[in-house]
């Protein structure tokens, strides 16, 4: 396994993950990261971070029902395990760690 | 409401290419965008999207590794293909150079002809509902039994349809006749518009920037500029409200259209309501069955709807207004929007128009030239291969398998044809405003701007160009067997000479062909033009007399000194418009047709047509008076032109009499016949002014008339051609057709004859020792000439023999339609393939000379 750097688009798909909780798969995190980040995310780039983040351990997936506008496909969804969660909060504690040592007054 | 499916080419790239366990998910979401996007932002932009979310997609992570029993580093061994081929490339600069330019130029061609394709079939693709849109058309069949199909259709027709069926969910209107001059603040704005019924927009999706398209079009004199037309005209887009004139009426703007997108077989300025001309006497004939001439009917299918139903109604409605009219009948087809543009070649079509066998005709002289580009390369390969042959023999013996080798030269050829893709780009560009400049419908219709999506097809073309150039050498010099290579013999490559004959004579067969296609096209194009039509065109000036009084122009113009005479006609004979009418001797019960034209005093002398019974026209003439042809008093029997004189003739529903006989002229072009044909006389029917200008200086004479005219008609611009001019104009389409083969038959030529020089180069390379021990045993020069050009004269006159006769018979077919015919011998045809003979002839030679020539010493040094 790689080593658990978590690269800033990856940290932003494990956080949208885990905020539409029950709901994440490829059309709706592609939606919401373009919608909060308002930049462009082609469904190549989220797979590549998606597969990536899934050799780390940081989501699991399962596939969910099929509709007709998929032409009868089966939606993949994704959650965040407790590992990917560790890594989330990890990360943020390292960049409060930078925030609290910026010099006051700047 | 039903959306069109995703775009499938990219997706079964996709399909194949993407590693199983993802590809159920990734295509579903991609589906899923795709439906989506296609409810917001409409199909075309949810395609490209689609499109580019798939491109995006081939990525490492996605794609397949593929499939290998060997579990051996693949990318190693492309990695020396690749090195290989470019120092094979680089070490036989000669053959490299002939081989990509040889490629370029033909896959120039090929590009063009790709993007003139995709440009064409994007036509019209981007209304929400293309493919329930329908137009009506129309078969008239005239009171000479004649029958064409128009576009265009009575709009009595589209009412019928709309009040007394229920089979269409909208049917509109459109009336073209509206072209002119826009008013406002007494300035004038040249415009072409339509009227169109109020849901208009119902059916079409042209965007609206301002104005409610359910409204926009329902009062009457109501009208909607597009976005260019109100800029010229207000310098603004923000003009609701306004009034503007044209003609009689006033109109009110009712909204700003965008223009209209590129891609559209419809292309006016403005759009105004249809019910302004219904509640006008004026125009009530315009729904009369008869009137059919600049209207039209498109309609929108229910989505459930079925066209047979509607092809029904239509036929009713055309049997029971047919029971009612007496001298002509029309039947009414329905025709999907996708037939449209581009179209069979109807008369009276709504806008600029490309016919699917111009499309045709073009896509089969691409592909001449690209298979002769095709075989150029294998044959020039072929001929390099007893170079390759030891390093073939090396890699088989090493362990490689047939099928290696065979990559190894599909992927040299797929790398030549990218290098050439990059040449063939640039020729592209150059040739791309020509091939625009060719014909008046691709001045028209055609941009061939360059998109991604082009590029994309671009890529894909050339890598299809090389595996077709590289399959027939790869196939070959895989089958090389490494014994009898690394043995130190030369290869005779028994299976390769037959092969290559072939595709030699092939290339001869297409450029000789072609080389006299061009011939004739040329030949014919020059006859046309110097054509004698009966009467004098030199130095003959027409000017259209554009509504205003012909008698205030002829006096002001008659003070030019230049102009020596000036006559008035209605029209203009011989540039392809006729007119005409039964006519019956009052005596007599048959009745023939017979084509007019309405002239002034002068203009039977100022054109040079030699009466030669009766007399010309006089001062005070009476409109009952006419003058006829031979060709009439032939169809109607009368045997001496002094009997014709004071013959009384039905004619334009009018009693005429015959005052004179001139002698037979082409009134039409090469296409027709000399049928009977009668002068007539009327005041009211001059919209031609013709000058006879007799000039040093043509220029300064020509401003001098521009000068004149503005005093006299400041709003448009001085309308004058000479008359020859006029001709060429009307043959332009056998220019064209000459430019294009000319241009074709010279890249043809070209790529055959570098074809031939590859194999002679090959021969006297294979029997380079046979020639020298030949010359070392005393043989002359020309035994040796003898013997290398043994084969290929004999290719060539195999060539030639299929060659004549066949685009003979082509041509004759091509050229059916024309009446007058040159004439020619069949000698004739065989000077078209001289050149190409001679040059064969030089390149034999060159090559058997230098062969001749070497040191005996140096090629027999190895035994």
């Amino acid at each position: 396994m790689k080593g658990t750097y978590l690269g800033e688009f990856q940290e932003i798909v494990l956080l949208t993950i885990i905020v539409l909780n029950e709901n994440a798969y490829g059309v709706s995190i592609q939606d919401e990261i373009e919608e909060r980040t308002k930049r462009s995310v082609s469904r190549g780039a989220l797979h590549t971070a998606l597969t990536r983040l899934e050799e780390k351990g940081f989501i699991q997936s399962e596939y969910g029902g099929a509709t007709s506008e998929r032409g009868g496909r089966r939606k993949r969804f994704y959650q965040v395990t407790s590992l990917g969660r560790d890594a989330l909060n990890e990360a943020k504690s390292v960049r409060d760690e930078l925030w609290n040592l910026i010099p006051q007054g700047q | 409401m039903s959306f069109p499916n995703p775009p499938k080419f990219l997706a079964k790239i996709l399909r194949s290419l993407c590693r199983e366990p993802f590809y159920e998910e990734l295509q579903g979401d991609l589906e899923e965008r795709f439906y989506r996007d296609c409810k917001d932002n409409g199909p075309s932009k949810a395609r490209r999207k689609y499109n580019l979310e798939i491109i995006k997609l081939l990525r490492p992570s996605v794609i397949k590794s593929p499939q290998n029993p060997l579990p051996m580093n693949q990318l190693g061994i492309f990695k020396n293909y690749f090195t290989v081929s470019l120092r094979n490339l680089k070490r036989q600069k000669l053959f490299s150079t002939i081989n990509i330019v040889g490629l370029a130029i033909s896959m120039a061609v090929g590009l063009i002809t790709i993007s003139f394709i995709t440009e064409m079939e994007n036509y019209d693709t981007f209304h929400n509902k293309a493919n329930r849109i329908y137009r009506v058309t129309t078969t008239r069949t005239n009171h000479l039994d004649q029958s064409n199909e128009y576009a265009s259709t009575s709009l009595l027709a589209g009412q019928k349809l709309a009040d007394e069926y229920s089979s269409a969910e909208e049917v509109i209107q459109i009336y073209k006749g509206m072209w002119g001059d826009l008013e406002r603040d007494e300035k004038l704005y040249r415009f072409t518009g339509h009227y169109v019924s109020s849901n208009y927009f119902n059916v079409f999706s042209f965007p609206l920037i301002s104005g409610n398209p359910e409204t926009v079009l329902t009062e009457p004199n109501s009208i909607v500029l597009t976005e260019k037309l109100a800029l010229k005209i207000f310098q603004s887009v923000d003009v609701l409200g306004n009034t503007i004139k044209f003609k009689k009426g006033t109109y009110t703007i009712t909204g700003i259209l965008e223009d209209f997108p590129k891609n559209s077989h419809i292309q006016v300025d403005a759009l105004a309501s249809i019910s302004t001309l219904k509640k006008d006497e004026e125009y009530s004939h315009n729904w009369e069955w008869a009137t059919m001439w600049s209207s039209y009917v498109y309609l929108l299918l229910p989505e459930d709807g079925n066209p047979e139903m509607i092809k029904k109604h239509l036929a009713d409605i055309s049997k029971q207004e047919n029971e009612k009219a007496s001298t002509f009948s029309m039947h009414l087809h329905l025709e999907p929007m996708k037939d449209v543009f581009p179209g069979d070649g109807k008369y009276n079509e709504i806008g600029p128009t490309m016919t699917r066998s111009y499309i045709q005709q073009i896509i089969i002289l691409t592909l001449i030239v690209l298979f002769s580009a095709c075989f150029n390369y294998a044959n020039l390969s072929i001929a390099r291969s007893l170079k390759r042959a030891k390093e073939i023999g090396i890699r088989k013996v090493i362990g490689a398998r047939r099928g290696q080798v065979f990559n190894q030269f599909i992927i040299e050829a797929i790398l030549v044809a990218l290098f050439s893709l990059v040449i063939a780009v640039g020729l592209f560009m150059i040739i791309r405003p020509y091939f625009i400049d060719l014909t008046y419908s691709t001045r028209q219709t055609t941009t061939l701007e360059l998109t991604p999506e082009l590029v994309l097809y671009f890529i894909a073309f050339a890598t299809i160009v090389g595996i077709l150039a590289g399959l027939i050498p790869s196939s070959l010099m895989s089958g090389f067997k490494p014994i009898t290579i690394l043995k130190g013999m030369s290869i005779k490559g028994d299976r390769g000479i037959s092969l290559r004959k072939v595709m030699v004579a092939v290339q001869f067969i297409l450029s000789i062909g072609l080389a006299t296609l061009v011939y004739l096209t040329e030949k014919q194009y020059r006859y046309a033009l110097n054509y004698d039509l009966g009467f004098n065109t030199e130095n003959i000036l027409n000017v259209e007399v554009q509504g205003n009084d012909p008698e205030i122009l002829k006096t002001a113009f008659s003070q030019v000194p230049e102009i020596i005479s000036i006559s008035q006609s209605a029209f203009i004979p011989s540039i392809g418009n006729t007119n005409s009418d039964h006519a019956r001797l009052l005596d007599d019960a048959d009745s023939f047709p017979t084509y007019t034209n309405y002239v002034d005093v002068n203009y039977l002398k100022n054109l040079g047509h030699e009466v030669i019974a009766g007399s010309n026209f006089t001062d005070g003439a009476s409109s009952d008076q006419i003058i006829v042809n031979e060709s009439f008093l032939r169809k109607f029997g009368i045997q001496s032109p002094d009997e014709a004189i004071g013959k009384r003739v039905r004619y334009y529903q009018n009693n005429r009499t015959v005052i004179g006989v001139v002698k037979d002229f082409n009134y039409g072009t090469i296409y027709n016949r000399i049928e009977p044909f009668a002068f007539q006389f009327n005041e009211d029917r001059f919209d031609n002014l013709n000058f006879k200008i007799q000039s040093k200086d043509m220029v300064s004479t020509l401003e001098k008339l521009d000068k004149i005219w503005s005093e006299i008609d400041p709003n448009h611009e001085l309308e004058a051609s000479f008359y020859n001019q006029q001709i060429q104009d009307y043959y332009q389409h056998l220019e064209a057709k000459t430019k294009m083969y000319g241009l074709l038959a010279f890249i043809a030529i070209s790529i055959s004859l570098l074809g031939m020089f590859g194999m002679v180069v090959y021969t006297t390379e294979v029997k380079m020792k046979e020639l020298t021990i030949r010359k070392v045993l005393g043989a002359e020069l020309v035994n040796l000439i003898v013997i290398i050009s043994k084969n290929f004269s004999w290719l060539f006159l195999i060539a030639t023999c299929i060659a004549l006769p066949t685009s003979y018979y082509l041509y004759k077919n091509l050229t059916e339609g024309i009446v007058h015919q040159m004439e020619f011998n069949v000698f004739e045809l065989i000077l078209g393939a001289l050149p190409i003979f001679i040059i064969g002839c030089v390149i034999v030679l060159s090559q058997t000379i230098k062969a001749a020539r070497m040191n005996p010493a140096k090629t027999l040094r190895d035994e």
